[in-house]
């Protein structure tokens, strides 16, 4: 049995669809993009234990495949100290400290994409390819895997910051001008209602899966590197 | 009252130069050629790493990638994520013109994904069941008449293939994505673009599969068991690279669907009045979001091996061609119920319309949907009992498939209980309903057979594990699937299918159906397995009545086909707003549904299922305007 609220809406409102909503939406994606990536990993987790517990031919772990632990760090600790500071700028983004917000943002882009870059010197100097054994299987799949979905998150992380540098002089709680990302040329208007507020959600949302994508890239470390 | 709908009156000409399918296409084609350029540089002499590869997979794999993505970029995806790279806030909606040019691209109106995706999957599935129709006619005769074996075993590839990656979405694809926010209450699905997405991954997967037999094809069905994968041609690079997007797309639509119902649903549309088709949306949700990765995972490490070298699979190399088998299953049996369950949604649904009745055990329904899909998780292993795995885990596997059943069976005593003493009404999306318990029940028990190890031993590889899939999946799927197109199709596109001619469709469909699996029963029995071409001479004339069977089941479609055409093309008679007079919110909207939906958002005051009640008519009001052919 259905019945209509008071409140009448038109497309007027549609059109500005209220950014909490949205702010919502982004939350459960958060949170199940993160199970996706767990499960996803999980299958490399999986391979890890299998292929160690059978060492095929002897060649699970050859004397010569000796992973770079010292890059292997670095990457994961770039990878916690870029997730600190989202987290650090979102706690900047509440108490509306937007220049400081901004900046670690833009220092945890900087140390993400330090990361990959670390990550590409670990393969390209260490002494081993991917032939070389189940282990080696393992680590060049994991760790490719891993720098993927840290380029996705860095995507994200780039947009938010992206239009908060773009949209910086407009005062918290107003619409910017005309200029929003659809690809329809002949929209004249926003669809969200203050689409500039979708900032903080959107960054709440990507801290918690960037602190999870560490998270995953500490339990790498651990497999690949320590045990 | 302003509105998002834009028109365009522009020429054709011009209006086939923005980002379309067209483009998309020359796009694609482009995307692929500097693919396989890149992969032709990388595997040349500049790296030397590669140049002992004796086979160019770098270069088809690259191809297909660069492809899909120029073909993304040329359906307009790419403006979207280069303008928030520019910094330019978010939007919701994208070309939701008026027009036929608004299914020829990205189009962010659930609705118009809803009908794309159910031309898009029909269009591949005529194409896996003309696959099938070529396999009965090559097993008319024993020995190998039209197909050498390698072809054979190719066409049975595809077929599998494409109706286990494509199929997956036959249910969520167009009636979800279409019924889902109207069920719920909302003006759109919470990610419109991904909706959109999810379409156009699947279409170009169902493309680059197809193309493999430009690259001699892929022998190892649709399961891709290593170590036949490692070493087969650059026809199995379709294979991976098209399950691998069936499994983004998955991955992605069930993101999507959960997103929506958990924050989506209108004030006072409480979990326990949710009805019970979006439970099997939930459900099925759940495992595309959790299985699909670790498909995507394992096909990941193939195409690794297959161009870089790794040695996941390969035992020579410290790999297992097991870890394979593991983790595809760990994928391929929640995969089954991502088939199944929303099946079980439709027919919940549709009975109680039919019957009069409010859902017999709803609660019981639902914790049917959800045990099974929390089961399915355990018991993967059932598909390796014959491959060798240590036998002290074949009880464990064992019992936990045929405890699998215990769910199941709720939502056929909710179903069973639902029809009883209701003022029953034998419409055709009744029928349907209807021949999926009878089918599902077949497949359902035939299912103990192959989950118990001693019969399993027997039957495993076997004609008779063909026959219990196709009554689980074909007889689940998609009885379900046209139970929910003449349910539906009144809302979809305004006018209803010929009732005369569905009924045809249905009686044609159902014996033909049963006449062509269940004699696979009696075949598997006897020994013939499954993916060979030639057969012992005695089973010819089983394999012919099955054949024959076939071509009319394979019949059974086309007039279906007819139906559609001339009911929505020809006769075009308008449907009333609510046809079966149901009590669930879609119908409650007007015929065609408004671009938003909802002028205004309702408010849920009750129960979903509240036939029976004061005000509700006992028998519908007004049957569906069919008419004669």
């Amino acid at each position: 049995m259905t019945e209509f609220a008071a409140h009448e809406t038109d497309y007027e409102v549609v059109e500005g669809e209220p950014a909490e909503l949205l702010g919502r939406n982004l939350n459960s994606a958060g949170h199940l993009l993160a199970s996706a990536t767990a499960f996803f990993f999980l299958a490399f987790l999986f391979a890890y234990f299998y292929l160690r517990s059978l060492n095929n031919a002897g060649l699970w772990h050859p004397k010569h495949v000796s992973p770079p632990v010292t890059l292997g760090t670095l990457v994961m600790a770039l990878t916690v100290l870029s997730a600190t500071l989202v987290r650090l700028g979102v706690a900047d983004q509440r108490a509306a400290r937007r220049p400081e917000w901004r900046l670690k943002a833009a220092i945890a882009l900087a140390v993400g994409i330090g990361a990959i870059v670390v990550q590409v010197v670990a393969w390209t100097t260490m002494g081993f390819g991917p032939a070389d054994g189940g282990y080696a299987s393992v680590f060049f799949g994991w760790t490719a895997f891993n720098i993927l979905f840290i380029v996705g998150a860095l995507y994200w992380l780039e947009n938010l910051l992206a239009t908060a540098i773009r949209y910086r002089n407009v005062p918290v709680g107003a619409d910017p001008k005309p200029g929003h990302a659809s690809g329809d040329p002949g929209r004249p208007g926003h669809d969200i209602g203050n689409p500039l507020s979708l900032v903080r959600p959107g960054l709440e949302a990507l801290s918690f899966y960037w602190t999870f994508l560490a998270g995953l890239g500490v339990l790498a470390w651990v497999v690949l590197y320590l045990l | 009252m302003s509105t998002t709908v834009v028109e365009t009156h522009r020429p054709i000409w011009r209006r086939l130069i923005g980002f379309n399918l067209l483009t998309g296409i020359v796009f694609g084609v482009v995307g692929y050629y500097i693919g396989w350029f890149i992969g032709h540089h990388i595997t040349g002499a500049s790296v030397a790493y590669f140049s002992g590869i004796d086979q160019n997979d770098i270069s088809v794999t690259l191809g297909y990638l660069l492809g899909v993505g120029g073909f993304l970029i040329g359906l307009g995806f790419g403006v979207y994520p280069w303008a928030r790279i520019r910094g330019y806030p978010p939007s919701l909606r994208e070309k939701e013109t008026q027009g036929a040019s608004r299914y020829f691209g990205l189009c962010t109106d659930h609705k118009v994904v809803g009908i794309q995706y159910m031309i898009g999957i029909g269009l591949f599935f005529f194409i896996g069941g003309l696959n099938a129709m070529l396999i009965r006619v090559e097993l008319l005769r024993p020995a190998s008449q039209v197909f050498p074996a390698g072809q054979y075993l190719t066409l049975v590839g595809m077929h599998g293939t494409m109706m286990m990656g494509i199929m997956t979405s036959a249910i969520l694809g167009p009636f979800a994505n279409y019924f889902v926010p109207l069920m719920i209450g909302a003006r759109r699905m919470a990610f419109p673009r991904i909706e959109s997405l999810t379409f156009w991954l699947l279409m170009a997967a169902g493309a680059i599969l197809t193309t493999t037999i430009f690259f001699g094809g892929f022998p190892t069905g649709w399961t891709g068991y290593e170590p036949l994968n490692s070493q087969a041609n650059t026809g199995m690079d379709s294979y991976l690279v098209f399950f691998a997007l069936v499994g983004i797309s998955m991955c992605l639509l069930g993101l999507n669907m959960l997103a929506t119902i958990i924050t989506m649903r209108a004030p006072g549309l409480t979990w326990s009045r949710l009805p019970i088709f979006c439970w099997g949306v939930v459900s099925t949700a759940i495992l595309n979001l959790l299985a699909a990765p670790v498909l995507i995972a394992v096909l990941g490490m193939a195409v690794f091996d297959r161009t870089v070298q790794t040695t996941f699979f390969n035992p020579q190399g410290g790999g297992s061609p097991y870890l394979y088998q593991n983790l595809f299953w760990v994928f391929g049996h929640p995969e089954v119920y991502i088939l199944a369950l929303p099946g079980m949604g439709i027919v919940l649904e549709i009975l109680p319309v039919f019957a009069r009745k409010p859902l017999w055990g709803y609660r019981l329904a639902v914790s049917g949907l959800l045990g099974v899909t929390l089961l399915s998780w355990l018991v993967w292993q059932h598909h390796l009992f014959v491959s060798g795995i240590n036998s002290d885990l074949r009880p464990f596997y064992m019992l936990s498939t045929e405890l699998i059943s215990i769910p199941t069976g709720f939502t056929f005593l909710c179903g069973l209980m639902t029809l009883w003493r209701g003022q029953i009404r034998f419409s055709v999306p009744l029928l349907f309903s209807l021949a999926w318990f009878f089918n599902f029940l077949i497949g359902g028990l035939s299912g103990v057979f192959l989950s118990d190890v001693p019969s399993d031993v027997t039957t495993h590889g076997s004609f008779f594990s063909m026959a219990h899939f196709h009554y689980t999946i074909m007889g689940g799927l998609v009885f379900a699937f046209f139970a929910a197109i003449y349910f539906w199709a009144p809302k979809m596109f305004g006018y209803t299918l010929n009732e005369r001619l569905g009924k045809i469709h249905f009686w044609v469909m159902f014996i033909s159906f049963n006449s062509t699996f269940a004699p696979l029963f009696a075949i598997g029995f006897l020994g013939q397995p499954r993916r060979t071409v030639t057969y012992a001479q005695h089973l010819q004339f089983l394999n012919d009545w099955v054949s024959i069977s076939a071509f009319i089941l394979g019949g059974s479609m086309l007039i279906f086909l007819y139906n559609f055409v001339y009911s929505l093309l020809f006769a075009r008679i308008r449907a009333p707003q609510n046809p079966w007079s149901s009590v669930s919110l879609e119908w409650q909207l007007p015929t065609p549904v408004p671009l938003h939906n909802f002028d205004r958002i309702p408010v849920i005051t009750g129960e979903p299922y509240g036939y029976g009640s004061p005000g509700i008519a006992a028998i519908p009001a007004a049957g569906p305007a069919g008419g004669s052919a």
